[in-house]
């Protein structure tokens, strides 16, 4: 399955009703019958950290590690991608206690 | 009677001194008076985002308000729409422009599917169409804190937003607020967070930590929440070298300007490590949640990538990156 990931103005993905949309009708349906998620990010420049734990955080949450075999994350910008990173990285370890830098 | 007094400043730099001077929340009377200062004022967004959530807040208790001392002092409020928000006749007179710059005007917020469009017009009220990292930035706050209090605060009327974009005088910068008279941080985070409910700087604390939210502790926050927001948001004030500002309840937390660049650089998770915090206990403080951040604009072209030097500093017990199939 096939989502695209549709911005709002500016190319940012920050809506997260719509986030909550696609986690609720899409992504955790196609991933509990274990089907391949691609999310195409193509249109977007930029994504909160609030929309993308909206998107794909209870499937990290619910699924484990395992679930990032059937996710796939496709045109993410370098910023996209590194929300993405931070999402997956708390979401199935969590924040560290240390200082950030 | 409930009064709010506008002195001839409220500014983050002098903010202390205007919460600690007013006890607007008083129930007694029939009126709500709000006050302003006779010769001048000067208004940041964060007095102008306070003072439309009280007006509003008094509407519920079924206060009268009342305008005193306007005049072509005041017109900036005008032109950012407050007395228009508040309900007060206003007719400045011959306008008077008191800054130069860009403002979104102040806009009250009740429902998530509005958000967006207040997004939308950022770029074009701020003029922002040319610094693209800077506009991601102030979309990225307004998203962030605008949600916060719909999903969070419990406010009747909602969120109040406004921001100014400061081009003449240094340092260059934008400013966003966004107050409510909701029920505040402490008694959303405690509801699981047992020091939260005891006490409002606890509270603040907590609510600027990466991973606290709303949820049981030991989660990493719930299917529509990590808790993350309000750290983020602090980062993004931090890194650009700005203020940022949070108030709820007796408690206010300041983060002042950066003095140098590597001091900017330096991101704390605990807000009360920052070496230039300040955390003011106040006598009556503010019935709801107030935040203002500030972004300075020449600082943030100085990075290559802003928000991915933000993202990439929050710590993470462990990374899965090598996980993840990015195509």
């Amino acid at each position: 399955m096939i989502i695209r990931i549709k911005p709002g103005a500016n190319g940012l993905a920050e809506d997260k009703d719509e986030a909550r949309e696609l986690r609720l009708s899409a992504v955790l349906p196609a991933l509990e019958k274990g089907d391949k998620v691609v999310l195409d990010f193509s249109e977007v420049g930029f994504a909160t950290q609030s929309f993308v734990h909206a998107l794909i955080g209870e499937a990290l949450q619910r699924h484990k590690i395992g679930v990032l075999d059937l996710l796939e994350f496709r045109s993410c910008s370098s910023t996209v991608r590194s929300v993405i990173e931070l999402v997956v990285d708390y979401s199935l370890g969590g924040f560290a206690a240390e200082q950030a830098s | 009677m409930p009064r709010l007094v506008i002195p001839n400043s409220v500014a983050l730099h002098n903010i202390r001194a205007f919460v600690a001077n007013n006890r607007p929340f008083t129930t007694q009377g029939s009126k709500a008076a709000l006050e302003f200062n006779p010769r001048w004022v000067h208004m940041e967004p964060v007095a102008l985002a306070m003072v439309a959530a009280w007006g509003a807040w008094a509407r519920r208790q079924g206060f009268q308000l009342v305008a005193e001392n306007l005049g072509r002092k005041t017109a900036y409020a005008g032109r950012m729409r407050l007395f228009q928000l508040l309900g007060v006749d206003f007719d400045p007179g011959l306008m008077e422009r008191e800054e130069a710059g860009r403002f979104v005007p102040l806009t009250q917020v009740t429902r998530s599917a509005e958000v967006s469009g207040v997004i939308a017009d950022i770029s074009a009220l701020l003029h922002l169409h040319q610094d693209p990292e800077t506009l991601s930035a102030v979309q990225y706050c307004v998203s962030e804190l605008l949600r916060n209090v719909l999903e969070h605060a419990g406010s009747p009327e909602g969120a109040f937003v406004c921001a100014h974009r400061y081009t003449e005088r240094g340092p260059h910068r934008v400013t966003i607020a966004v107050a409510d008279c909701g029920r505040g941080i402490a008694a959303h985070l405690g509801r699981v967070h047992a020091e939260a409910a005891r006490n409002d700087s606890a509270a603040l604390s907590l609510a600027m930590k990466p991973g606290v939210t709303g949820a049981p502790p030991g989660v990493y926050g719930t299917p529509d929440n990590a808790g993350a927001g309000l750290f983020i948001t602090r980062s993004i004030a931090k890194g650009s070298g700005g203020y940022f500002f949070l108030l709820s309840g007796r408690a206010g937390y300041r983060l002042r300007r950066g003095l140098t660049d590597d001091a900017m650089t330096e991101l704390f998770l605990d807000p009360l490590a920052e070496p230039r915090h300040d955390l003011y206990e106040f006598e009556h403080g503010w019935q709801g949640t107030v935040v203002s951040v500030e972004i300075r604009t020449e600082k943030i072209a100085d990075y290559d990538g802003f928000f991915r030097w933000i993202f990439e500093r929050v710590p993470r017990r462990e990374t899965m990156r090598d996980r993840i199939r990015f195509t």
